[in-house]
């Protein structure tokens, strides 16, 4: 349907295009390769803060990817390489003086497979908090408003410090995992398909929660579901390819996209 | 043959040798392994049968001479050998000899008595002569029982003696198979075996982490991997010669317990690397990326996430190569266990043997007895494996609790 040798040219297509002032995160000219295969090329995009950014395209066309390069995650793959700057907070966070560990304390990240530690609710919680130093009163305070905040705390009161987060259902496991990733109050969340694994009424509980969290954090969020791009997100990013093809406010993405190819894609016309 | 989709009665019905079939096979699966169980069985039926027998004895004692109740065994062997004439400087190279002193020890027992002719509380020394008159195993001595009991000559007895009893636990190995016991040889396994684990499990713990956690898929990593494979597939006498050459010899240890402790942790490792780094490799990926998406750095994934997850995993693994150290006796014949040793050790640097070891020589014995005192030895044996068995299942589900 497309040659990558054509999309490799293509300038992203921008609707009302976030100013530099609103931007938590700043990508610029994002090129990614895992060995010999380039997954990303060009990337520029700009995170407005205290909003949802939802990403969408066809499997494999590199969302996980540029969401993993937000948080320096894909340094952990052997023979990954990255050119181009992402900034936040006006810092490159490639810059080789920054140290990819403090970058993960500020950003937090749910994954597409609930994947709580072996270890009780509490503990799981309580693994950020622990790295940074929290004890005693303020950990356990924490600890208990991270697990309010991710609606999982009226499940869980009488058996948190001593119930294994591995014996939680999946959609709870979810939970505990948004909140072991808020308990540290990171600035910025990303979440990569955090509602795939799950059943209606726990991807709800989990938008509501999205929706809830809009208003202190700053969320990037990767989904296959357009429905839920349309009703969690503020700005939705069309990927194909390893291209941007498109970005804008969500409703005028979906509602009048200017690209081809995402009209394509979200009328579900394509290949 | 008629393949049309649209279903019939006939299209759902049974193949009754299709499911014949099945069942054929699936118990032709089971049967080495029923087949394994029933040998197993068997074994221990006969280990157990073996080590009861009904004996005639009669019991030799030697001269005995009584001392008062405070005196060390060491002062009474003393002043035992200064009554049969030795002198005083003789006596006392006799006892400073570790061979002199050991066979003096075993030729008379120094015993507690609580109720003597002479009141209570006295030491006896006597010389052991305890003879055998006839030994039956216990089909033939039950069904002889009252034949014999009528046939006992003054100063016999007949006994129904169950080789392992709770002295033979403790008591040292002797000449006499009946009152050899296994007691020294339990104790050097235990100083072995832990000194053993004391190196082995940091050094094999360690390794695993380091190729699992650290070097992953780098060159390093798989020259170490095809070097422990191959290590863990030398024979372990190997690692005998290994510790005969560079413990005993180089390092001048001798035959001493810390030479068979570190032959052993060697002969250990590869086994503890291999199952600790398989418990490491059970822990999904998505536990370390959950981890330092959360800002941890490789040592706190490793140490606060991955290693309390294989905890049960390398506990099992450790615990698996414990059983099989325990049952070694090749490497140790060669570092120096032969030796009938009367005590058991004090410390890192003394003689010791061990109860594979002192089985294997239980058996190169040439009285049929001592085949009963092997008997023995190797329930001992059996019933240690079991505790430690035990243990891995207690411990597997403590760990799993505390998740
Ligand atoms: N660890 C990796 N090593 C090598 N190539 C990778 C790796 N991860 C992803 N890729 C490649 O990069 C490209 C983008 O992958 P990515 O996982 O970002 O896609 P995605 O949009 O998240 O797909 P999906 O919707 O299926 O999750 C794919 O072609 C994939 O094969
Ligand atoms: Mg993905």
């Amino acid at each position: 349907m497309v040659s990558l040798e054509q999309l490799k040219e293509h300038q992203t297509v921008r609707t009302e295009p976030v100013p530099e002032s609103q931007a938590l995160v700043d990508v610029r000219h994002l090129n990614l390769w895992y060995g010999p295969k380039q997954a990303l090329y060009g990337i520029s995009v700009r995170f407005p803060k205290n909003q949802v950014t939802a990403i969408i395209g066809p499997s494999g066309c590199g969302k996980s990817t540029l969401l993993r390069s937000l948080n320096r995650m894909n340094d952990l793959v052997p023979g990954v390489r990255v050119e181009g700057e992402v900034l936040y907070e006006g810092v490159n966070i490639y810059d080789p003086r920054v140290d990819p560990v403090a970058v993960r304390r500020h950003i937090g990240m749910v994954f597409q497979k609930p994947n709580p530690f072996p270890k009780t609710i509490f503990e799981n919680v309580a693994f950020g908090l622990r790295l940074m130093g929290v004890k005693g009163s303020e950990l356990e305070d924490r600890v208990v408003e991270a697990l309010k905040r991710a609606a999982l705390w009226e499940e869980v009161k009488d058996r948190f410090k001593k119930e294994s987060g591995l014996r939680l259902s999946g959609g709870q496991q979810q939970r505990l995992c948004i909140a072991r990733a808020i308990a540290v109050e990171p600035p910025l969340l990303l979440m990569d398909e955090p509602t795939s694994a799950l059943d209606p009424i726990a991807t709800q509980a989990i938008e509501d929660l999205i929706l809830e969290l809009k208003k202190r954090y700053t969320v990037v969020i990767v989904t296959h579901n357009m429905q839920q791009a349309a009703r969690v997100s503020d700005r939705t990013l069309f990927m194909h390819l390893g291209v941007l093809v498109e970005e804008g406010p969500t409703e005028v993405l979906f509602t009048k996209p200017k690209h081809p190819y995402t009209e394509a894609y979200i009328t579900g016309r394509f290949g | 043959m008629n393949r049309t989709l649209t279903p019939s009665p006939e299209s759902f019905a049974q193949d009754p040798w299709k499911a014949r079939i099945d069942r054929v096979f699936a118990r032709a699966l089971v049967l080495p392994l029923l087949l394994a169980l029933g040998l197993l069985a068997l074994l221990l039926g006969d280990t157990l049968y073996r080590s009861v027998s009904v004996q005639v004895v009669r019991a030799d004692m030697g001269p005995g001479h009584t001392y008062p109740f405070g005196l060390s065994a060491e002062a009474i062997l003393r002043q035992e050998l200064l009554a049969q004439g030795y002198t005083e400087e003789e006596a006392d190279f006799m006892l400073q000899d570790p061979k002199e002193r050991s066979a003096l020890f075993l030729q008379n027992r120094v015993e507690l008595m609580w109720n003597t002719h002479e009141g209570p509380f006295r030491y006896v020394v006597t010389n052991v002569y305890d003879k055998r008159v006839a030994d039956f195993s216990l089909a033939e001595g039950l069904r002889r029982w009252n034949e014999l009991k009528a046939n006992l000559q003054e100063g016999e007895r007949l006994v129904l003696n169950p080789w392992l009893d709770q002295t033979f636990l403790t008591r040292p190995p002797s000449r006499s198979p009946l009152t050899a016991g296994i007691g020294v040889a339990v104790w050097g396994t235990v100083w072995v075996l832990s000194l053993a684990l004391l190196l082995a499990i940091p050094v094999g713990v360690g390794t695993a982490i380091l190729l699992e956690e650290y070097l992953r898929e780098g060159r390093l990593s798989r020259l170490l991997e095809v070097n422990l494979r191959n290590l863990a597939g030398v024979p372990s006498i190997v690692y005998g010669l290994l510790g005969l050459a560079l413990f005993v010899r180089g390092m001048g240890l001798g035959p001493s317990v810390l030479a068979a402790a570190l032959t052993l942790g060697l002969l250990g490792i590869p086994v503890i690397v291999v199952t600790a780094r398989e418990a490491l490799r059970a822990v999904p990926e998505s536990m370390r990326l959950a981890a330092f998406a959360l800002g941890a750095t490789r040592r706190q994934v490793v140490f606060r996430v991955v290693v309390p997850a294989a905890l049960p995993g390398m506990v099992t693994g450790v615990i698996l190569s414990a059983a099989r150290l325990i049952g070694e006796a090749a490497p140790l014949l060669l570092v120096g266990a032969a030796a009938y040793v009367p005590f058991a050790p004090t410390g890192p640097l003394s003689q010791y043997t061990v109860i594979p070891v002192q089985i294997y020589l239980w058996i190169s014995q040439n009285q049929p007895e001592f085949a009963r005192v092997a008997a023995a030895g190797i329930l001992v044996m059996l019933l240690l494996l079991s505790v430690l068995y035990l243990l891995a299942l207690y411990l597997r589900n403590r760990f799993r609790r505390e998740w």
